[in-house]
């Protein structure tokens, strides 16, 4: 009965003038647009959330297990959607093959007991979907977020079924049992194949996928743009291309920004001092003090206490380039042991006595396998059961709120240094390419309300993660079946949800939203754009990455109305300082427990604005109306004053 | 030396008044302000000290406030020696200034000594042998105030801190400030406006107070109880003496019958009726029998009765809240838990945090859960319910109460909600006067339920944020009303305490006999005597649902008017959907074949579910009608920190431009805008168009106008104002800080707070 409610609702969205929440689209945008099929069921799942409150679309028919989005097979309900050309085919990405269908498949849900259905694999996802209930029951999973393939055993079962486990990158694992049969090759063997193609010679789906956006993501970010908006280059500053083939430094971006007053040849000696040749370069410079965040790896000082003139040099050029200031703040993302033990592999930090005028913090932050174990025992507490008698305690001992809080509080102290202190600060710890990114992107996110915004947000991940060689492709092994590589870490899953915890302290103060965040990270596994595949940009450069996908900005900026916080305002030159004490900082739990169906989110508070903007434009259409009517009575039409809302700028999200 | 023996108990009622027009005037004017605070100084002061500091930094005393330190016989104030320019970004009390605290506020009065390192809590009729270099004063409402005397002389700085200490610790009720004012207050009002009170019933107030047939009646035709009536035996508190004088009970119960059952109930507390379902189901609160013969006869009649009062004769279930929920002991010990870790800071230990706040959590999810519980007896399984506890006076209040909440969306509205408390709470006899503690007798008897339940409420609106009338700063603002001896609400322990402790006022002070007490001495609920009515528009929520707010449905704007009860839950009445829901897994399980069977005792790790998690699961798979039936989910993560309540005045846990209140100010300010247009659109179809002149395009006049922030110009960007704050509309400003912005703990202070909360924590704490 529900059921028929929501669809029926869902049918009159489809009118002319109504679009639907979850596709509002550019009007061109219809034949063969599937945006939100790429998505996935996930993105699809959360607009649905998102829009619960307003047409109680979501309503019965939706089951307490939140995995069976039934509302995906209502022809209809999806603006622009493929059309399947049957009821049960599998919905398909443009460029996506299905590989292999199996029947007679159990899901072994953990909340609501067995479901009988047919796994379809292809080559971007696993698709299970079940008819057997009365409200239809899907699953699927991007196969990019499948970490790895365990069997498990089906007892007393014989010779012939099979368990199978997935243990994701997302914080679930979907158990199924199949029987096995003589007719079809294993079905382990097929997904295999397709959730781990770079082990198996295949190509990862990104440059499968045929999806044709109206907007070009790949543009979001040009470099030389992106430093003028600072005012670069300026008289200390200025843009270098000494990095374009990427022989000064391989993981590095073509175009840096380092000091002008300075020979190429001494930079030659910087890079040989500096661990994997990562130099120091800007980040960030502050509009009115011009006090910067440069970023760099640690110095190879090694046992033996080595110098390097060029190196201290080089840092001296830095603090005088900003004359608001007679000190350097060298910000050490590590536990000061850890830097001295550095010393003995090599590596080391700047020592005060060589670096006159500079201030060494360490900022004690542990290293990738802390993070990795701790987000390990994160999933073991929200997934699949919840321990309610012993919840905070178990989210205690995961550390994963202590990590959260050290981040926050180094960047906090960075863009404080730079705020208050006017002093420019030097960041980095051991390669350069984790802590610190997370540390200069926070930090820049406090200090520049630009990066606060949809588009800004995009070109901060772009900037200090994806240009500066944040090493996606190893932390997250996209494509890889070696899923015990200790490479791998959740370091750009912290980052976001420091970014999380940002938009929960000001709620106005971002444009974007929770379901953009989420979308992020989701598409960090999924393969399917090739915005954070490979480990650098010359890797990207080489692979023609831009050329032969898709980037997630197309996507995302294809439908910009879905991810804005309709709460937004713009707290333009405010610097926004999180609060990092642990009271304050909260676990992101629609992200990180959102397969529970116990752990439904509350009701939204921006939906209720979202519909009072749409109450208010009706009700300003209805008093226009009646103005006109009024106007057109009244014999002298002068007499007719202006509407106060006649024409009113904000734009409403017509996604109501 | 100064001795209070023959001073105070003879000179409290010399002190005069400030006269009412000046109680009363806003404070928004500078002018009048300056001369309000002459006039305090003039005439109701008891003591006072100049030169002293107000410490606000812990590490400098660069922010430090100088000024006078009094003490009246209402309140401790601080008058600033250079009174800063007068902002008004928050919430002003009519009555207290920022820097007052009213006596019945303060918890601990501590004394110190810097040099000598001695120190000392201050209680009544005390010596101080040492003088005191500085004071602090812990409040109730989670203030800690410091004050320093190094520029003061010694000797007032003494007095002051004994006349604090003993004032706030008054030896009877009747010497609380609140009986003072009230009477000076009505004859002035009838010295200035006649017998206008008189006129409008009860002062103009709208709450009903439950101490009339009328009141109660009106709550049994509401609610269709029609096996229920209104009962007067215990009139003139014959019977009991903590019911009030008009209860409810079943029709099959006559009043014979009812004094004869009476003596065998705790307190002679017969079974007082709370609230009827639409399906018939009744919820009633009552004493335990304490003589074990009689229990089982007495109960057996008394349920019968209540069944006969059941439409469909359904089965009565009784909860025993004694032996499933926390005691007021416990609930007072991880109150003091939670408090101190927000007022006093964090600790070094992580897992003593944990422990701290999830014992506060955990008590209210314990409540939360247990109401639920009962919403489903009474919605789920029609059945009425009794809750039973030894006094009747406790927890049954604040579980009641939730029950009412969760069930009847009439108690969200705010009159609604006032209602409920004077029903479940008031009239039903909380011992207010010892929960509160405002005597600072007895210790022992000391427990925040009444917090408690706010807190509970709380949750559901963070849960729910349209469902409710009323906003977080109207729950918190009525937490601190607890605090201030002025109104009839919070001050005694029973209704027949009440009664009488009024009549000898009315006595006393000469009001006419037959004169309403609502009227000479008001309950909480007229808020005009706290608040400006712009200021009580902050406890209007932009969001709500209720009655009378339009909606948007299937892209038509539709104003909401409840037709029929909304409270029945659409769960009861579509039994399709439990079909979608769990029906249809039992199919499958039983229809498909061998496989499954065998696969479920290792694979199913679902249980067999209860009816009640039936319905609970049911409930949540569905959207929540915030004008319906509304359960909070009780997930440990669900169970959130209050923190307007608990962080507004730590400075450090302020964020400025942060904090919900930036959402709510853009939510009301569109709201605003919004009911502009519906009255511009009445004005329009009001007359026929034509004839009348253009409507100006104002909207409303601005004092008529709900919402607290206004629609801003036409054409302005909506930048939200810089004072902001999530502490909004309170402020922590000039209030103790403990640390720098960036995290240098600092306990110097903390001296006293290892008094005050004598936690062993603490000695981890000092650096």
């Amino acid at each position: 009965m529900e059921k028929q409610a929501g669809a029926a609702g869902a049918a009159d969205c489809a009118g002319p003038n109504r679009k639907p929440w979850g596709s509002v689209t550019c009007g061109p945008v219809v034949a063969g647009d599937s945006l939100d099929s790429p998505t996935g069921s996930h993105v699809e799942w959360c607009k649905q959330l998102i829009a619960a409150t307003i047409s109680s679309q979501i309503s019965g028919s939706v089951p307490p297990d939140i995995m069976n989005r039934d509302n995906k097979n209502l022809p209809g309900l999806r603006y622009g959607a493929q059309v399947r050309a049957f009821p049960n085919q599998v919905p398909l990405l443009p460029g996506e093959t299905v590989q292999t269908t199996v029947k007679d498949v159990m899901y072994i849900c953990p909340f609501s007991g067995l479901v009988s259905g047919t796994l379809t694999i292809t080559d971007y996802k696993l698709y299970f979907s079940s008819v057997d209930r009365e409200t239809p029951f899907i699953l699927d999973v991007n196969l990019g977020a499948i970490s790895r393939l365990e069997t498990i055993s089906v007892p007393t079962q014989g010779e012939n079924t099979k368990g199978l486990e997935l243990v994701c990158k997302d914080m679930r694992s979907p158990r199924f049992a199949y029987k096995t049969e003589e007719s079809h090759p294993d079905v382990v063997d097929a997904l295999a194949k397709h959730t781990f193609p770079l082990s198996h010679n295949l190509p990862l789906f990104a440059f499968l996928y045929k999806e044709q956006f109206p907007v070009d993501g790949w543009k979001v970010y040009d470099p030389v743009a992106e430093y003028r908006r600072q005012g670069l280059p300026n008289e200390s500053w200025a843009i270098s291309k000494m990095n374009s083939t990427y022989e000064l430094c391989d993981t590095y971006p073509s175009i840096l920004v380092i000091p002008t007053n300075i020979a190429d040849e001494d930079i030659k000696r910087v890079a040989l001092f500096r661990a994997k040749h990562r130099i120091p370069v800007l980040s960030w410079i502050h509009p009115e003090s011009q006090a910067t965040i440069v970023r760099c790896s640690q110095p190879l000082v090694g046992p033996s206490d080595r110098r390097c003139k060029e190196d201290e040099r080089f840092l001296q050029i830095i603090m005088d380039a900003n004359a608001q200031s007679h000190k350097l703040t060298i910000f050490d993302a590590r536990q000061g042991s850890v830097a001295v033990t550095n010393k003995a592999k090599d590596g080391g930090y700047e020592s005060e006595s060589f670096y006159p005028n500079v201030e060494m913090n360490f900022l004690d932050i542990p290293n990738i396998h802390v993070m990795r174990e701790s987000l390990r025992k994160m999933k073991d507490v929200v997934y699949p059961t919840i321990d309610e008698a012993h919840w905070h305690s178990a989210i205690d001992q995961t550390h994963w709120l202590e990590y959260i809080r050290l981040l926050l509080a180094g960047a906090a102290k960075v863009a404080d240094k730079l705020e208050s202190g006017k002093t420019s600060v030097v960041v980095h710890c051991s390669d350069g390419w984790d802590r610190t990114a997370q540390l200069t992107s926070l930090a820049m996110l406090m200090l520049d309300s630009y990066y606060r915004t949809l588009r800004g947000f995009q070109v901060l991940v772009e900037k200090e993660w994806i240009s500066f060689g944040h090493k996606f492709a190893a932390r997250v092994g996209h494509g890889d079946e070696n899923h015990a590589n200790s490479e791998r870490s959740p370091l750009f899953i912290q980052f976001i949800d420091c970014v999380w915890q940002m938009t929960r302290q000001f709620p106005a103060a971002f444009e974007f939203n929770e379901l953009f965040l989420i979308t992020v990270l989701d598409h960090l596994y999924s393969c399917l754009f090739g915005t954070f595949l490979y480990n650098s940009e010359e890797e990207r450069a080489a692979e023609e990455v831009q050329t032969k996908s898709v980037s997630l900005w197309s996507y995302i900026n294809s439908q910009p109305e879905d991810f804005t916080n309709p709460f937004y305002v713009d707290y333009e030159h405010h610097v926004l300082y999180p609060l990092v004490s642990s009271r304050h900082l909260e676990l992101w739990t629609s992200y990180y427990a959102r397969w529970n169906p116990r752990m439904r989110p509350q009701v939204p508070v921006h939906q209720t604005l979202k519909e009072l903007l749409f109450l208010r434009a009706e009700l300003q259409r209805r008093v226009e109306e009646l103005q006109k009517e009024t106007s057109s009575h009244s014999l002298s039409s002068s007499s007719h004053s202006p509407s106060p809302t006649h024409t009113t700028g904000t734009p409403l999200h017509s996604a109501v | 030396v100064f001795s209070f023996k023959s001073v105070f108990k003879t000179k409290i009622y010399n002190f005069e008044l400030p006269p009412l027009m000046h109680l009363n005037a806003p404070s928004d004017n500078r002018e009048v302000r300056h001369q309000k605070e002459e006039d305090v100084h003039q005439r109701i002061v008891v003591n006072e000290v100049n030169f002293v500091r107000k410490c606000i930094s812990a590490e400098s005393s660069q922010e430090d406030l100088w000024g006078k330190l009094i003490c009246t016989n209402f309140k401790v104030s601080f008058i600033l020696q250079d009174a800063p320019p007068k902002q008004k970004s928050h919430l002003s009390h009519l009555l207290l200034g920022e820097h007052d605290i009213p006596l019945t506020c303060l918890e601990q009065v501590v004394t110190v000594n810097d040099t000598r390192g001695k120190k000392k809590v201050l209680g009544s009729n005390q010596k101080l042998k040492f003088n005191p270099t500085e004071l602090i004063l812990y409040c109730k409402d989670l203030r800690i105030l410091r004050f320093c005397f190094d520029e003061a002389g010694p000797e007032s700085a003494k007095k002051v801190c004994l006349a604090i200490a003993h004032y706030s610790h008054p030896a009877d009720l009747h010497l609380l400030f609140g009986f003072e004012y009230q009477g000076r207050r009505y004859h002035e009002s009838k010295g200035t406006y006649g017998t206008v009170n008189g006129s409008t019933p009860r002062g103009g107030l709208r709450t009903p107070i439950f101490d009339r047939p009328s009141d109660w009646d009106r709550e049994i035709k509401r609610t269709s109880a029609s096996g229920w009536r209104v009962c007067s035996v215990n009139e003139s508190f014959d019977i009991s003496k903590s019911l009030p004088e008009y209860i409810v009970v079943p029709v099959s119960l006559a009043d014979q019958d009812l004094k004869r059952y009476s003596i065998f109930f705790t307190d002679q507390r017969l079974p007082l009726w709370c609230w009827n379902h639409p399906n018939g189901s009744a919820l009633v609160r009552m004493a335990s029998i304490s003589d074990p013969v009689q229990q089982r006869k007495i109960e057996q009649r008394v349920f019968t009765a209540i069944t006969k009062s059941h439409p469909q004769r359904s089965d009565v279930f009784k909860s025993d809240l004694d032996k499933c929920l926390p005691n007021i002991q416990d609930i007072q010990s991880s109150f003091v838990k939670v408090r101190h870790i927000c007022v006093i800071g964090e600790r070094r230990c992580r897992d003593n945090h944990c422990k701290y706040s999830t014992s506060w959590c955990s008590v209210i999810r314990a409540f939360l859960k247990h109401s639920a519980e009962i919403v489903y007896c009474l919605d789920g399984k029609n059945a009425s319910v009794i809750l039973q506890e030894e006094e009747d006076r406790d927890l049954n209040c604040v579980v009641s109460s939730l029950v009412q909440l969760m069930l009847d969306p009439q108690y969200r509205s705010l009159t609604g909600f006032q209602s409920l408390v004077q029903k479940e709470w008031v009239m039903a006899g909380h011992r207010f006067l010892d929960r509160c503690n405002h005597l600072k007798k007895n210790d022992k008897e000391e427990s925040p339920l009444f917090m408690l339940f706010l807190d509970c409420v709380w949750q559901m609106m963070n849960q729910y944020p349209a469902a409710f009338e009323f906003t977080e700063t109207y729950l918190t603002v009525l937490s601190d009303s607890m605090w201030i001896p002025l109104f009839s609400t919070f001050l005694f322990n029973s209704p027949k305490q009440r009664a009488q402790h009024l009549i000898d006022f009315a006595k006393n002070k000469a009001i006419p006999a037959g004169e309403d007490q609502a009227v000479y001495f008001p309950p909480v609920w007229d808020w005009s005597q706290q608040f400006s009515t712009k200021d009580q528009t902050l406890f209007n929520n932009p969001m709500y649902v209720g009655k009378g707010a339009a909606c948007v449905q299937n892209g038509e704007v539709k104003t909401f008017t409840r037709t029929k009860r909304n409270y029945s839950s659409s769960v009861r009445a579509t039994p399709s959907s439990l079909r979608n829901g769990l029906k249809g897994g039992e199919e499958t399980l039983t229809r498909r074949g061998s496989l499954l069977s065998e696969l479920k005792p290792d694979f199913s790790p679902v249980k067999v579910e209860s009816p009640s998690e039936r319905f609970f699961r049911d409930l949540f798979s569905q959207p929540a009608d915030q004008r319906g039936l509304l359960i909070p989910l009780l997930m440990p993560s669900h169970v959130a920190l209050w923190k307007l309540y608990f962080l507004r005045w730590v400075p450090e846990a302020c964020i400025p431009k942060g904090g919900p209140i930036t959402a709510f100010h853009k939510l009301s300010q569109l709201v605003d805008e919004i009911e502009i247009l519906q009255s511009q659109l009445r004005q329009y179809k009001g007359p026929s168009p034509g004839s009348t002149p253009l409507p100006s395009p104002g909207g409303p006049p601005v004092n008529q106008r709900r919402m607290y922030f206004k629609a801003s110009p036409q054409n302005d960007p909506p930048t939200p104002p810089d004072f902001l704050t999530s502490s909004f509309p309170f402020t922590p400003m000039g209030n103790l800080c403990r640390r720098s912005i960036h995290g240098t703990p600092i306990s110097k202070f903390l001296n006293g707070a290892r008094i005050w909360l004598s936690t062993e924590t603490l000695a981890n704490d000092t650096v």
